[in-house]
């Protein structure tokens, strides 16, 4: 078991630096050193207070949106609208903030706001839930569409109701710095989001493999048929499972609106859902592995926006999605590679044995 | 028979986690019946899979008509007139039955009329009656049998490998097969026959390879053996300890289960289960043979709440349960074997411990203080995996690493605790080896020794004399007669399961 | 309104090709998840090989291209690696995304007008394009479209009466079946997913040749899913999925419309946005009687 953990960690590193290597050849084709670049890049982020912090700001919604893709992962179900989710609850968070903003004590309102951005994604989710246990419907087609929906409601709130008061963009008012979750590193953006992303991933952990809930949960999604014969109703559970699942993407709403942005715009942080898939791959779906591979992605991401900034070099924003991308697929063929080394070596073993055997 | 139509020399197959076969040698005669005889799991699908051409032999050679021959896939086996039928029918149920039987056999556009024609000619002359246009899902299992052998007589195969064919047959369907397989086999065929039942051995082969670990063990004419000499062969130990009922008729305790015209389906569905009706007591086996399909799997998840029923009622213990929930019924004390164990048993890919969890997870027998206690599960486990001697590296394992029998072994085992006044077996011994199946038997019988009721279907009549006081035959939803265990001979068993009366066809038989 | 029911035949046309393919993929038991990826590829290949030689049916081959390596590499690890297809096609649309903006850099900068190539030509149809109504609908339109006019009774044909599509169709359900027929189950699932490389392709294509007739980085935004829920919706048959597509054609070009007619007031145009995809939603909870075949995104390996 431990050496599975093992191997599982050294396959994934392997992965990401072959990932790492296909993507920095893309460089070439600007004519730029990927070598020099690359490592001006980690220099900078490592040498500078506030770049570090950054890889933590970024690492933060994606560790939520992550566990909500994982949450129902590991349980063979698919929620793939956690944008959609995200949204849900970064709109009921700027929302509450804007109205409650002065009127409760900032430790209140945060808790107010984190439930209710909570239940907001939780209510997405729920539905999708519903969706599959009552009509038996393809869970994946809808919490995939389910997102598109979502994201046309809040551009309707922009443009209406939450629409600032200058009436120019189509974005809302900042919210009262009362609202704003307290910093907790001087000199960078790093938020209490980061901590609380950290301590829901415990907490996530914890629920799946130790109580009889998240029991039922994987019981449920690795084979539902053996799970009702046990008892248990496999309808409950899809609802269940899918509310915590987009609850944990609603919590990104409170991290990104009263932790980063201070107000809600239009696509705002529109590929968290996506990046959340692919961490959650990463990890091979176990929450506490959700922790680094974030903080991996964060730093990918400020590599790439580090990279575009540089004086005279050009280098685009979309570096990032296609690293990304490129990691992701390394992730998967790795998930191949181990499987037939292992398979391979025990045939070995076996054939080795019955020749001295004989 | 003169030339070997088929040779296989040295031929070896690993897998990842075990070794199929090592060092397999032996040939096929033109006009010949061989039978491959070995026990679940001795490595005989495997070595005509690699004859076939959908496994590749890791080791050895392959001869046809004494030709070195390199068989990459089907298409070359079928190409050289090798036929296989497999184990579990590869027929495609949404299609029809000449759509399956013309698969990979035509090119570009279909003339339907024609390959109807052409199936419904060989259907002829092989005097089968099949419905060319029915959907394979509608068919029976033996007519589907036959859409199999059509297969194969389509692309004229010379050579006809069939894994254990009567395993979904009646008695009397077996008949017809072995009739056919030696005409077939008359005009010059070869037949390749894998079953682990000695008495079709006996009845069809003319010649008996005997496989075990994946080796030859025996390679015999049949006039030169007996059923003694092969299932010592087989088995690699002289003798099976056969396991009997003990005390006959005894039982007088009070009911346990009280099943009262039960009927399932009805209206637009169809009927499932008809009008049916017994009573189980503490200390009793009632034993339900038929072959399979006929209601049994009904019957069962009727019993476990797992479907409702439309008529009857349902007495546990003299409570009507039918508007139980499962969770109810397993607190109840109801354990179930299911007969599929990779789909309702066992979650593959969880751990032996919360697989032991997995029928009690609401009881907080398994928590402290809210969090499942590891420990205390991974003991009972522990006690289980020791208890009925599975072959496991420990609680952590994953219940896909076992073998088959060692699964059903765990399942058994926490069935066992859970029904702790009725248990329901549904094809128990299904697929497993000689000891696995001895070693259930046993625990079966213990069971009822402790007083607890046990309802057990089982498709293998065998397995039904063994173990039941009663025995009653399903056929089509309905019970065709309930009879103590002694008063029907297997000849009359067969003509029920077929759906006899035997009242009013067989009464010539007493 | 002939407007709205012509530009509805527009709009279906690459939701139609992409929806064939996928219903050809889907019973052979495939997914393709890395749909939107493909429609995206193709767009962009389409846009750069017609705007740099400025010949639209080398944009269409270089659009071909583009889905083809996309499904392929989907294909590869799917197929023979036998992962997960969810997964992957996430990673490739991640991707294709990704390589499709970064690229775009690479060749073009940062332009200071947009890039515009021509858009397919509409052609008449010499006198059908004169019956009143049916012509203005039905036979004004680009090659594309009349191009899938063409495929639709071939797809049917192919799939329901050939020894492929017999293939095809066992494989989805029993590959067991095809196995031992002596037909490699891994060449007739990769086949077609290449297939819907090519379709999706020409479909991504469609948006930037044939529509737009420029290059965005939202050009696609969730179009390939579209034809995805079609299949689903059209009950994983041609005729269903033709059908389908009719109303999604509709329902993108009524959205069109009344985007164009109301811009700015307080209308809600955005429901209309999101009219197709809560058709999807709408209709994949309340569609009965699914057709899904049984292997489904099920991984066929024949040893363990």
């Amino acid at each position: 078991m431990k050496n599975k953990i093992k191997d599982v960690v050294l396959f994934n590193i392997g992965a990401v630096v072959v990932g790492l290597v296909i993507s920095a050849c893309m460089l070439l084709f600007m004519d730029v050193n990927p070598v020099t670049v690359f490592s001006k890049a980690f220099l900078k982020i490592i040498t500078d207070k506030y770049t570090l912090g950054e890889v933590l700001v970024k690492a933060t919604p994606l560790m939520f949106t992550a566990l909500a893709f994982a949450f129902t992962y590991k349980a063979n179900l698919f929620n793939i609208g956690a944008q959609g989710q995200f949204y849900a609850g970064a709109t009921v968070a700027v929302t509450l903030s804007l109205s409650l903003g002065e009127a409760l004590p900032t430790p209140l309102l945060i808790l107010v706001v984190l439930v209710c951005s909570f239940l907001a994604g939780g209510l997405i989710g729920a539905l999708i839930g519903l969706a599959k246990a009552k009509f038996n419907a393809n869970e994946f087609l809808v919490s995939m569409m389910s997102t598109y929906v979502v994201d046309a409601f809040m551009d309707y709130l922009l443009r209406t109701f939450l629409r600032e008061t200058k009436g120019e963009y189509l974005q809302t008012d900042p919210i009262s710095q009362n609202a704003y979750l307290p910093n907790i590193i001087p000199g960078t953006r790093v938020h209490l989001g980061f901590l609380l992303a950290v301590l829901t991933a415990i907490v996530v952990w914890v629920l799946l493999y130790k109580t009889p809930l998240g029991f039922r949960i994987r019981a449920v999604g690795n084979n539902a048929s053996a799970a009702e014969l046990a008892g248990i109703r496999a309808k409950k559970i899809y609802v269940i499972a899918f509310l915590i699942s987009g609850g944990l993407a609603g919590m990104a709403g409170l991290t990104e609106i009263n932790g980063v942005q201070h107000m809600l715009l239009q696509d705002f942080n529109s590929s968290i859902g996506s990046y959340g898939i692919g961490i959650a791959i990463l990890a091979n779906g176990n929450p506490i592995g959700v922790i680094f591979a974030s903080v991996l992605f964060g730093l990918l991401s400020i590599m790439g926006t580090t990279m575009g900034r540089m004086p005279g070099l050009n280098i685009p924003a979309s570096i990032i999605d296609l690293l990304q991308g490129i990691v992701m697929l390394c992730v998967i063929v790795a998930y191949f590679l181990r499987y037939y080394m292992e398979i391979r070596r025990e045939k070995k073993k076996l054939q080795k044995a019955s020749v001295e055997h004989a | 028979m003169d030339a070997s139509v088929v040779e296989l020399r040295n031929i070896s197959k690993y897998f990842a986690k075990v070794i199929a076969n090592q060092d397999v040698s032996f040939s096929v005669q033109k006009g010949e019946v061989l039978a491959l005889l070995g026990e679940n799991g001795a490595g005989k699908s495997t070595i005509m899979k690699c004859l076939y051409g959908l496994y590749r032999a890791d080791e050895g050679t392959i001869l046809i008509d004494g030709q070195e021959t390199v068989i990459h896939s089907p298409k070359d086996a079928m190409a050289k007139g090798i036929a296989m039928i497999q184990q579990h029918f590869s027929l495609v149920p949404a299609h029809t039955v000449t759509e399956n039987i013309i698969l990979g056999n035509v090119r570009g556009p279909i003339h339907m009329k024609e390959c109807r024609e052409k199936v419904r000619r060989i259907a002829e002359e092989a005097g089968f009656e099949i419905p060319v246009d029915a959907r394979v899902r509608d068919l029976a299992v033996g007519v589907q049998q036959k859409v199999e052998i059509m297969k194969a007589l389509y692309i004229n195969a010379r050579i006809l490998i069939m894994d254990e064919p009567t395993a979904v047959l009646t008695p009397q369907e077996s008949e017809t097969l072995m009739r056919f397989i030696k005409k077939f086999a008359e005009k010059g065929n070869s037949v390749i026959f894998i079953t682990h039942k000695l008495k079709e051995v006996m009845e069809v082969a003319d010649r008996i390879v005997v496989m075990r670990d994946g080796r030859v063990a025996g390679n015999l004419r049949k006039e030169e053996t007996d059923e003694r000499e092969l299932s010592r062969l087989m088995m690699g130990e002289d003798v099976i300890p056969a396991i009997r009922t003990d005390g006959e008729g005894t039982t007088s305790g009070e009911v346990v289960l009280d099943v009262q015209n039960i009927r399932v389906g009805g209206g637009k569905a169809p009927v499932l289960l008809d009008g049916i009706s017994f009573q189980i007591r503490r200390g009793e086996v009632f034993g339900i043979a038929g072959v399979s399909g006929n209601g049994q799997d009904e019957l069962c998840e009727v019993i476990c709440g797992d479907l409702p029923l439309s008529e009857g009622k349902l007495l546990y213990c003299g409570r009507d349960i039918q508007h139980d929930s499962i969770r109810r019924r397993i607190d109840a004390g109801i354990g179930y074997v299911p007969v599929d164990r990779y789909r309702d048993g066992l979650i593959m890919n969880m751990t032996l411990a919360e697989n032991m969890m997995l029928k009690t997870s609401f009881d907080k027998k398994w928590t402290r203080r809210g969090f499942i206690d590891q420990k205390k599960l991974n003991s009972y486990t522990q006690d289980i995996i020791r208890e009925h001697q599975v072959k496991a590296p420990g609680p952590d394992a994953p219940a896909k690493s076992l073998s088959g029998g060692n699964q059903q072994k765990m399942v058994l085992g926490r069935e066992i605790d859970v029904g702790s006044t009725l248990i329901v077996f549904n094809q128990p011994t299904r697929g497993l080896d000689m000891g696995a199946v001895n070693r259930i038997h046993r625990a079966i019988l213990e069971e009822k020794a402790k007083g607890k009721g046990i309802l057990m279907v089982s498709t293998e009549l065998s397995e039904i004399f063994a173990l039941s006081d009663w025995i009653a035959v399903l056929y089509k939803g309905r019970v065709m007669g309930i009879f103590r265990n002694g008063e029907l001979s297997t000849q009359q068993i067969g003509l029920l399961m077929a759906g006899y009366d035997l009242e009013k066809g067989g009464g010539d038989e007493k | 309104m002939l407007n709205v029911l012509s530009r509805a035949i527009m709009m279906g046309t690459p939701l139609l090709l992409g929806a064939l393919a996928e219903v050809y993929a889907e019973r052979a038991g495939m997914m393709i998840t890395a749909i939107e990826g493909i429609f995206l590829m193709g767009a962009w290949g389409g846009f750069v090989g017609t705007y740099i030689s400025g010949s639209a049916v080398t944009g269409l081959l270089v659009a071909i291209g583009c889905g083809v390596i996309t499904a392929a590499i989907y294909g590869v690890i799917t197929v023979y690696l036998r992962q997960q297809q969810i997964v992957t096609g996430t990673a490739i649309n991640i991707l294709a995304a990704g390589f499709c903006a970064f690229f775009q850099r690479v060749l073009f900068g940062i332009p200071t007008t947009p890039l515009q190539i021509k858009t397919l030509p509409k052609l008449a149809i010499p006198l059908l394009s004169k019956i009143p109504w049916i012509g203005e609908i039905f036979f004004h339109q680009n090659i594309l479209t009349y191009l899938v006019y063409l495929l639709i009774p071939v797809a049917w044909y192919v799939l329901n009466k050939t020894s492929v599509g017999l293939a095809i169709r066992s494989t989805g359900e029993n590959p067991q079946a095809v196995d031992v027929a002596g037909m490699s189950v891994s060449r007739i699932r990769f086949l077609t997913v290449l297939l819907a490389g090519v379709a999706g392709g020409v479909a991504g294509s469609f948006y930037s040749l044939g529509y737009l007739g420029m290059y965005t980085s939202g050009i696609i935004n969730g179009r390939g899913w579209i034809a995805f829920a079609i299949c689903f919706l059209g009950n994983w048959s041609t005729k269903g999925v033709v059908l389908g597509t009719l109303v999604f054609g509709l329902a993108d070009s009524i959205s069109i419309y009344i985007q164009a007619l109301s811009g700015g007031s307080a209308f809600p145009n955005e429901l209309i946005i999101a009219l197709p995809y809560i058709l999807t939603i709408v209709l994949t909870v309340f569609r009965k009687s699914f057709n899904v075949p049984t292997q489904l995104g099920v991984p066929y390996s024949k040893e363990n």
